[in-house]
């Protein structure tokens, strides 16, 4: 009986979380006097894919969206694993306060530090460049207490026989450490790569140009607002720019869902 | 370093003319609000300027009419910003109050700039002035209009020629024009106004205009909602879904009222004339655009953004950003502009050129909002001004939702604004 209602549960979950994204895939693929018409017979078309492409140079902007969240993903790896590795397994004067202060980072919304961002980015001189965008977020406090949780957990004794064959300290971090923490690594990349995806406010401040700006700033195009909106080329255009991850959840769907249950991020 | 040496007398060795000409690059942030290949035309603007002046001027997208602000308030403080912005024309005096503007007076008006300040529409002008001073050059603007549907309008036994100019005649109309199947449910509705957040301000602009009354004074340093008429005019707007039947209940979202009226759903829309060329594409039926009509006759709410200075650029960058603002408002460019986007030609010159009276001329409905604009008022600006529409949004949805009385509304919004508006009030 439960186990009815826990089924019954779950689709109405699934149909309802789904809703949005079958309206923009039967809204896309229709003309736009069909957006709020259900007529099982209306016309298909890729039209409004061809309009939205056409808007505005969207090959360029994938091109930065991928350089960006590439960028952020490689750099916060190489930057956290050692960070949390110092904070799991190595002892050191103030080491919980050095801790306390990185976790600070997670209570303050980056929105708020878009001046002081932006005043740092201008001395550097690296406004409107990609490498700009992503800065502020390479030292992840995130991902450093989530590695380093990971990190603990592993077993003193495989570190003490690493020690004993004579493996060096970054030995023991990336032959005993990196490869037990690898689903914490597949579900954090995950979260890391589609909250730059998806980032808005940030990119489209610090960018001014074409060869700089992400997806996101340049989907604002269409949103039109003196005229209504243009629900087909928004849809269109959304699908299109968030295709890539859909795809690629799809493909991995398993090993994402074993590493969320691994690591614990729910 | 040999490179760099040489490089400095070959400028030491340059004409005095050009090196009198300091300036050579400008920036510039525009938000977009409306279809179309916007970045492509102004681009192309700015090309045209450089070609006639030599100055390079990078016009840089930066989203919606918020985000545009954000991105360049952001980047004067952060010590990079832009010489000058599109931005709403009711933000002057929020602008103003963080004190990045450099007004047109101190930039330096000749005669010659006098006069052309003198050539724009007063209505447009109308959330320029403050302090005595000039502070924004119109730019993108519009005004509120009506579009309606002449096939409905035929269907209902009204004349589609001819549109209320009444409150009276409107809301007769609009019942008429209001249609239910046999079940008794609406599938069409008469009129449709936004009071959504973000435009329920303007709406209500137009309505209190519509009474005879103004929001503020002219300094915005206060706000008049506790008045008879505004309250009135809440009531009209409350009306037309409690007592007349013909808008549905509730808050009517913009973003909707476009797509309802295109397919029927709704046979009046108050919207914005940047709309038209959308509407013109897209309908399927005989429209006709009209000027809102008033308690006793047309009055409207004029919309849109203008071309602000920033204090950070020095004073040949503001020099020559006020020879851009000039530029744009040629009237050729300006006809262009107009012709492009659906926006209102900012100057009576420029509904002179050919191009747009060719266009005029085959597309009437782009005259109508022109004839409007001496019943146009500037928007409801004041210091604060987020915080103040805000408190009417919220009071005015109370209203439309029901839980509370036209009256109360307009108080409850009145103690907010003055709360609000304290600290600038002078002694």
């Amino acid at each position: 009986m439960t186990r009815t209602l826990e089924i019954i549960g779950a689709w109405m979950l699934a149909i309802l979380w789904v809703l949005p994204l079958l309206y923009a895939v039967w809204t896309a693929f229709h003309p736009s006097e069909y957006a709020t018409n259900f007529s099982l017979f209306a016309p298909l078309t890729l039209q409004n894919f061809a309009n939205a492409w056409d808007a505005a140079p969207f090959a360029r902007y994938f091109l930065n969206t991928t350089m960006l969240v590439s960028l952020i993903l490689v750099a916060q790896f190489l930057l956290c694993t050692p960070a949390a590795f110092a904070f799991a397994r190595m002892n050191f004067p103030g080491r919980d306060i050095v801790f306390g202060i990185v976790l600070l980072q997670l209570m303050i919304m980056p929105d708020v530090l878009l001046v002081g961002n932006y005043r740092t980015m201008a001395r550097l001189g690296l406004v409107d460049s990609i490498l700009a965008i992503a800065l502020p977020y390479l030292g992840s406090a995130f991902g450093i207490f989530l590695l380093r949780q990971v990190f603990r957990s592993v077993p003193q004794e495989l570190d003490d026989a690493a020690r004993l064959e004579g493996s060096s300290l970054l030995g023991r971090m990336w032959r005993v450490y990196v490869p037990l923490a690898r689903p914490t690594y597949i579900a954090y990349g995950l979260v890391s790569v589609s909250y730059h995806w998806n980032n808005f406010l940030w990119p489209l401040v610090i960018t001014n140009s074409v060869s700089t700006r992400p997806l996101t700033v340049g989907l604002a195009v269409f949103a039109s607002t003196d005229q209504g909106i243009d629900w087909s080329i928004i849809t269109a255009s959304t699908l299109m720019t968030s295709a890539p991850l859909l795809v690629a959840f799809l493909l991995f769907q398993r090993q994402f869902v074993q590493s969320f249950m691994r690591a614990g991020i729910k | 370093m040999i490179k760099r040496r040489s490089l400095l007398a070959a400028g030491l060795a340059l004409p005095a003319v050009a090196r009198a000409q300091t300036v050579q690059k400008l920036s510039f942030y525009y938000p977009i609000a409306v279809g179309g290949p916007i970045p492509a035309i102004i681009e192309g603007y700015c090309k045209e300027f450089q070609a006639a002046t030599g100055i390079e001027v990078t016009p840089v997208y930066a989203g919606n009419y918020g985000e545009t602000l954000t991105k360049a308030v952001t980047a004067i403080k952060g010590g990079q910003g832009p010489q000058m912005a599109v931005l709403l024309a009711a933000e002057m005096h929020s602008l103003q109050d963080m004190d990045i503007l450099v007004s047109l007076d101190e930039i330096g008006l000749d005669a010659a700039g006098k006069a052309w300040m003198e050539g724009f529409y007063p209505a447009f002008l109308a959330n320029s002035h403050a302090e005595g001073k000039l502070w924004s050059v119109p730019f993108q603007r519009s005004t509120a209009v009506m579009y309606y549907n002449k096939a409905a309008f035929a269907e209902a036994g009204l004349d589609p020629e001819v549109f209320p100019k009444t409150w009276a005649q409107l809301q007769a109309a609009a019942a008429k024009l209001t249609k239910r199947d046999a079940s008794g449910r609406v599938t069409r509705w008469g009129v449709k106004m936004a009071g959504d957040t973000g435009n329920a301000q303007w709406t209500f602009g137009a309505l209190a205009n519509q009474a005879g009354h103004v929001l503020m004074n002219q300094a915005g340093t206060e706000a008049y909602f506790n008045s008879p008429k505004a309250v009135e005019a809440l009531s009209y707007w409350q009306g037309l879904a409690t007592v007349h039947k013909a808008s549905p209940d509730g808050v009517s979202n913009w973003p909707q009222l476009s797509p309802d009226f295109l397919e029927g759903n709704a046979a009046i829309i108050q919207h914005t004339t940047g709309n038209l060329t959308n509407v013109r594409t897209n309908a399927k039926f005989p429209f006709g655009v009209a000027g809102l009509p008033g308690r006793d006759g047309p009055r409207t709410v004029v919309g849109g953004g203008n071309l602000y200075f920033f204090k950070n650029a020095t004073p040949a960058e503001r020099m020559a950003s006020l020879k851009f603002a000039r530029f744009m408002s040629e009237p050729a460019r300006a006809a262009d502009w107009s012709i492009k986007t659906g926006y209102i030609a900012t100057r009576p010159e420029a509904y002179e050129t050919k191009a747009l009276r060719d266009y005029v001329a085959g597309f009437p409905p782009a005259d109508v909002a022109r004839g409007f604009l001496p019943v146009a008022v500037g928007e409801l600006s004041t210091f604060e001004n987020q915080k103040i529409y805000a408190a009417l949004t919220n009071n005015v949805q109370a209203c439309l939702n029901g839980t509370k009385t036209a009256a109360a509304a307009m108080a409850d919004t009145q103690a907010e604004a003055d709360r609000i508006l304290k600290p600038y009030k002078k002694a």
